[in-house]
């Protein structure tokens, strides 16, 4: 059982503060969705649990499993269990896919120990056909070239065969026609189980149709302002977030 | 050195007079095709040697080491070969010794209407300026051949500490100001035809802005070459001291003339920390004239200079508006459009020297080739090791109009380190004959859709200039795509 | 108006090594030649010996270590028998030059039949055999890239090379192997590799070039290729040199009509080494697709200078060079595509991409284009930076660490180009020598 907590965060990014404040704790087994409206720090959170170097926290901390993770590198957090399917996920022209998964699970195991090559694109392939992703892919350059609803499945392939302990999902439903958005959502729901944490971050109600969140938070202006059960998505859903601004503006005056 | 008045702006009203004196906007660019007699008074006859130099500078009571000055350059102008190494041959046909080098209409810049010769008055009728506009005109340095026929815009500016002067009055009035800049920027040895302009230079602007002055409306400066084989060489330089904020425009037309004319101009640009520039061009010589023009600016920490430089005119143009960028966060841009229609050669581009870390620098370059027309894009990005952070981008996109125009790209970049980004990128296209015979459909001429076309390869450009420059360039183009077609 | 830097004094000798009496002597070893044969080459030895040595204000040296260019302390090369590594992929033929001179006698062995109508020989031989063809191909293309003289010298000197036929209709299984090695300290090499590929036959060439030990060594070799109609040539030039050897190559590429040439130039050895490419397009349908990769690190020179000229309307041609620079190393990339008046239609690509991996490497970008036709699709572009640190963020995100995905961004660069090769062997083979070079060299 594992945990990752979010304590009184802050986040800057070049001299402007993003993240104000915002607190939220996720146990191994649960699906946390963040809703909040564009330009609200969302994505910043992603990025910043996920250690990108332009993200600056200035105070509070992000810990897995009571360690503060805020020290390490990215590649040192993806290791530890965080993993992040990015919004944009970046091209890799000339690294085929399978030459990175590889090199991706070979740095999760010991020094000297040897992948085997066999059972690795065994898992690869199995993982492939679940996502329906043709196996032709695994020699195609990492995401380039790739239509946006290829992009994010190739993201949930690598959740899939890095096996985290925590997955952040910012905005994965985004660029999806409902085809994709139901296959990435499968993928989604297979891997969910008692060992993976999720939050999902995402704009619009309609991808939690799909993944059923245990817990809904609207964050605005860089912190929770309000949780709630799946119910709170479909009030949002009706109400818009105009509802949000004007209670947050009330308490805010 | 004059203090700073207590504010920064200007009246509502002082900012609606100097608008109105903007002398471009209104011309009528037809209407250029004609040679006014004027009687110049101090001629310097033809051809170029020592002699030359001294009667320039005697008539202009000028300092001794300005004197050395010219002399020096002189010979370094005869020193150097003509660049037809990299440059076109067709400089060879430029003859140094039947160029008038130097003359003028009178010795003191005109200050006031009544004291604007009624020819000059004349001269502008035939321009097509209206008559509600030329009371204003007064304020406009305007250069009738070698020296500024009047200026007043400086009474106005003065008032903030600016110093609005021609070369001559500048260095004699106010050495303590410019001497220690001018020929700093772009040294005498630069290229052959700066060193020609330092030895012969007369006329052009310097502009002193002082620390935290933002002058609001652009100043402005109006060039015409009105004598046969008349070389003009003015000479601007322009310091902007910490945090100050100008903006100048120059735009020039010329009457049209059988035999060539030389115009070799240096515009020196120093922006001190904090400090932003911008200078406006608007080219348009006859199609005999040589256009030699060497520009450079020099950007001291988080200062900014901006070129956005227009040629459509001249026979030839070589001109890559240049920045230094000498201090840390210094930004430096050039926009540049060049139209090149039968017998014309626009040669023109930029040069970015990165010498301090996070430094930016940006080149946007559209050229248009019609007819036997040629463009030319030459480019330099200089980044040396040691610096982090720095950046360009250069984008240069050409549009050849008839089957037998001809663009050149030549960029050549330099980058050290693996702390810095450079892109360049250059694309060669036509006219989408999709786009035209849509319009045609909707009953456009072919020459029309070819106007509205390149008007919009240029848009984005254009909308960076002032409205009436933006105005008279799409006239210019519309002019100039008169009979491309068909 | 623009200045290049003042001129810098030269103090090399014009011709250095290469005095009237060793071209004499070199001459006399010639032996039996068709008189057409040994009047070029006086010819060409009187123009090596008329023009200077490149100036810093000469454009198309612009860049280039002028004083690094030396002809002095060079000698032809002895025979010499050094033992050699056979290039590992499966091949028809191959053919070996030790110093200049075929071994085993000029006998070609392959791994397989060769067509019949092949023919793989030494120059020595085809001039024997096949002097028109060799008189109508040899260093026949203009020299448009500022080497006139160097490429004098490498007529003048040539000792033998090899020649390679293929008739019309005819396609060649697998790859044509040449090795070219200097051996011994001084050792002046003049490699040549002639390339005929008759209407619609089908050959891929491998040459590659290196050194038998450490020593300073000259090399000026020059290969021609000529497509004619419906030809389809691949080109890979591995240049291996070692790293104290001067190198130029001339490559000159013919192009007809419907034809298709791949080249692709891998650059890794020498101490300072020039490439100039020439694709020349001259018929409806001609596309040369022109790569280059070069691993350059310490204080290595690359210079490289391409020229695409469209002849004709309706031809392609796309060049994609690509440098990974370490240490103190320089690269210079100077392209031009030209397209001439008549070739409406033209297709033409030009990027040069340079992977900044130190803070002392300097990269040097020239690309340049002359359009004469409106009718035409020409772009090009070059970029210098360094690794992205998106894409170093995407793979670290994974797990991967820094190091590890520096190295996977670096030879994802190179694959970018290596993928356009159809053969997987010549693609793992080439992806070889650069790892090795890359991830062994050694590093100052």
């Amino acid at each position: 059982m594992s945990s990752l907590e979010i304590k009184n965060l802050h986040v800057t990014i070049g001299e402007k503060e993003i993240v104000k404040g915002l607190s939220l704790q996720i146990s191994s087994g649960e699906v946390h969705a963040i809703m909040g409206p564009n330009g609200t720090g969302k994505s910043t959170l992603a990025m910043v649990i996920a250690g990108h170097p332009d993200y600056v926290v200035t105070s509070g901390d992000v810990l897995l499993d009571g360690k503060s993770v805020l020290a390490m590198e990215a590649d040192e957090r993806a290791r530890s269990g965080l993993f992040l399917a990015f919004q944009y996920p970046s091209e890799i022209p000339g690294v085929s896919i399978a030459n990175f998964m590889r090199a991706a699970v070979q740095a999760r195991m010991a020094e000297g120990e040897e992948l085997d090559a066999t059972s690795y694109y065994k898992r690869l392939y199995a993982k492939m056909d679940m996502l329906k992703i043709d196996r032709k892919f695994t020699a195609r350059s990492v995401n380039e070239g790739f239509s946006g609803g290829e992009k994010k499945r190739c993201e949930i392939l690598q959740m899939a065969m890095l096996e985290p302990k925590f997955a952040l999902m910012d905005e994965t439903d985004s660029g999806l026609d409902i085809d994709a958005l139901r296959i990435v959502a499968e993928g989604v729901n297979a891997l969910r189980g008692p060992g993976l944490g999720v939050l999902l971050i995402t704009h619009y109600q309609r991808l939690l149709n799909y993944i059923i969140p245990d817990f809904v938070h609207v964050m605005y202006a860089g912190r929770i302002v309000k949780s709630g059960d799946k119910s709170l998505a479909l009030e949002l859903e009706a109400k818009g977030y105009d509802w949000v601004k004007k209670e947050f503006a009330l308490a805010n005056p | 050195m004059k203090s700073a008045p207590d504010t920064d702006t200007l009246s509502d009203r002082e900012i609606e007079e100097a608008n109105a004196a903007n002398p471009v906007a209104g011309i009528d660019q037809t209407r250029g095709d004609f040679k006014y007699e004027m009687s110049y008074e101090f001629d310097a006859g033809t051809g170029l040697n020592e002699k030359t130099v001294d009667y320039i500078s005697g008539v202009k009571k000028e300092a001794s080491w300005i004197r050395d000055f010219r002399h020096n350059a002189l010979k370094i102008f005869r020193s150097k070969p003509m660049p037809t190494h990299w440059a076109t041959k067709d400089l060879e046909n430029i003859n140094f010794d039947k160029i008038r080098y130097y003359l003028s209409q009178g010795q003191k810049p005109k200050r006031t209407w009544d004291e604007v010769p009624d020819d000059i008055k004349h001269t502008f009728e035939r321009l097509g300026i209206p008559e509600q506009e030329r009371k204003y005109l007064a304020g406009v340095e305007a250069q009738f051949d070698s020296e500024a026929a009047y200026s007043n815009i400086k009474d106005v500016v003065s008032k903030q500490g600016v110093i609005f002067a021609n070369s001559t009055e500048a260095l004699r009035e106010h050495p303590e100001i410019f001497r220690k800049f001018f020929g700093k920027v772009i040294p005498t040895g630069d290229n052959k035809f700066s060193a020609l302009n330092s030895a012969v230079f007369s006329g052009g602007s310097f502009i002193y802005v002082p620390k935290g002055v933002k002058v609001a409306q652009p100043l402005q400066a109006y060039f015409r070459i009105n004598a046969e084989n008349f070389g003009q060489f003015e000479r601007t330089l322009i310091i902007a001291d910490e945090g100050a904020e100008v903006v100048y425009m120059e735009g020039c037309t010329a009457p049209k003339f059988s035999t060539s004319t030389l115009h070799s101009a240096v515009v020196e640009l120093v922006a001190l920390k904090g400090a932003k520039i911008q200078y406006i061009t608007v080219q348009n010589w006859a199609n005999n004239v040589f256009n030699l023009v060497t520009k450079r600016g020099v950007a001291h920490e988080e200062a900014e200079i901006k070129w956005i430089d227009c040629n459509i005119g001249s026979r030839l143009t070589m001109k890559y508006p240049g920045v230094v960028l000498k201090g840390r966060k210094s930004r430096g841009e050039v926009i540049s459009i060049a139209l090149a229609n039968d017998g014309q050669h626009q040669d023109t581009g930029a040069k970015m020297i990165h010498a301090a870390d996070e430094t930016t620098s940006n080149i946007v370059a559209k050229s248009i080739s019609v007819g036997q027309g040629r463009s030319t894009y030459r480019g330099q990005v200089h980044i040396p090791k040691h610096l982090k952070g720095c950046k360009n981008n250069t984008e240069c996109d050409a549009l050849l109009i008839n089957t037998n125009s001809r663009t050149d790209t030549y960029p050549a970049i330099t980058v050290r380190g693996d702390r810095n980004y450079v892109q360049h990128e250059a694309s060669v296209s036509k006219v989408n004959e999709e786009m035209i015979f849509y319009m045609q459909q909707r009953g456009l001429t072919e020459g029309q859709a070819m106007s509205l076309a390149v008007n919009g390869f240029i848009n984005d450009l254009a909308r960076q200039f002032p409205m009436e420059y933006s105005v008279e360039l799409k006239r210019l183009i519309d002019l100039e795509m008169e009979g491309s077609v068909g | 108006m623009s200045a290049p830097s003042p001129l810098s004094v030269l103090s090399h000798s014009p011709i250095g090594s290469f005095a009237p009496d060793v071209f004499a002597s070199h001459l006399a070893s010639v032996g039996v030649a068709p008189a057409w044969w040994l009047e070029r080459k006086r010819a060409a030895y009187e123009k090596f010996a008329a023009l200077p040595l490149p100036k810093r204000t000469d454009e198309s040296w612009r860049f280039s270590n002028i004083l690094g260019l030396t002809l002095d302390r060079f000698a032809l090369a002895a025979p010499a028998k050094p033992s050699l590594a056979p290039f590992p992929v499966p091949h028809a033929a191959s053919l070996t030059f030790v110093n200049n001179r075929a071994i085993e006698g000029g006998q070609k062995h392959g791994w397989m039949e060769l067509p019949a109508g092949v023919v793989i020989t030494t120059i020595g031989e085809a001039l024997a055999k096949f002097p028109d063809l060799l008189r109508s191909h040899f260093m026949a293309q203009p020299q448009k890239l500022g080497s006139g003289k160097f490429a004098a010298l490498h007529t003048a000197f040539l000792h033998d090379g090899a020649f390679i036929y293929v008739p019309r209709g005819v396609e060649v299984p697998a790859p044509i192997v040449i090795t070219h090695i200097a051996a011994g300290p001084g050792a002046a090499v003049f490699p040549h590799t002639l390339v005929i590929a008759e209407e619609n036959s089908k050959v891929s060439v491998v040459d590659t070039f290196a050194s038998a030990d450490a020593t300073p060594q000259f090399a000026c070799g020059a290969n021609d290729l000529y497509a004619s109609h419906g030809a389809q040539i691949t080109y890979i030039g591995a240049q291996a040199w070692s790293r104290e050897t001067m190198s130029f190559q001339f490559n000159s590429t013919v192009v007809r009509r419907d034809a298709r040439v791949q080249s692709l130039n891998l650059h890794l050895g020498g101490r300072q080494a020039r490439h100039e490419s020439l694709s020349q397009l001259q018929a409806p349908g001609a596309f040369s697709e022109m790569l280059a990769l070069t691993v350059a690190d310490q204080t290595q020179e690359f210079d490289q200078r391409t020229l695409q000229i469209h002849q004709a309307a309706n031809t392609k041609s796309d060049l994609l060079y690509k440098n990974a620079l370490r240490d103190q190393a320089k690269t210079i990339f100077s392209g031009l595509i030209i397209v001439d008046p008549d070739a409406q239609k033209t297709d033409a690509y030009q990027s040069n991409r340079n992977l900044m991996l130190s803070e002392e490497a300097e990269a040097n970008s020239l690309p340049g284009l002359e359009i004469q036709a409106n009718d035409v699709r020409c772009t090009h572009g070059a970029t210098s930076s360094r690794i992205d640190p998106e894409q170093e963020f995407y793979l670290q995100s994974r797990g991967i660490r820094k190091e590890m995905a520096d190295e996977l961004l670096t030879f994802g660069f190179f694959e970018e180009v290596l993928n356009r090769l159809a053969s997987d062997e010549l693609h793992a083979s080439l992806r070889t020598m650069i790892q090795t070079q890359f991830t062994k060299g050694p590093r100052v």
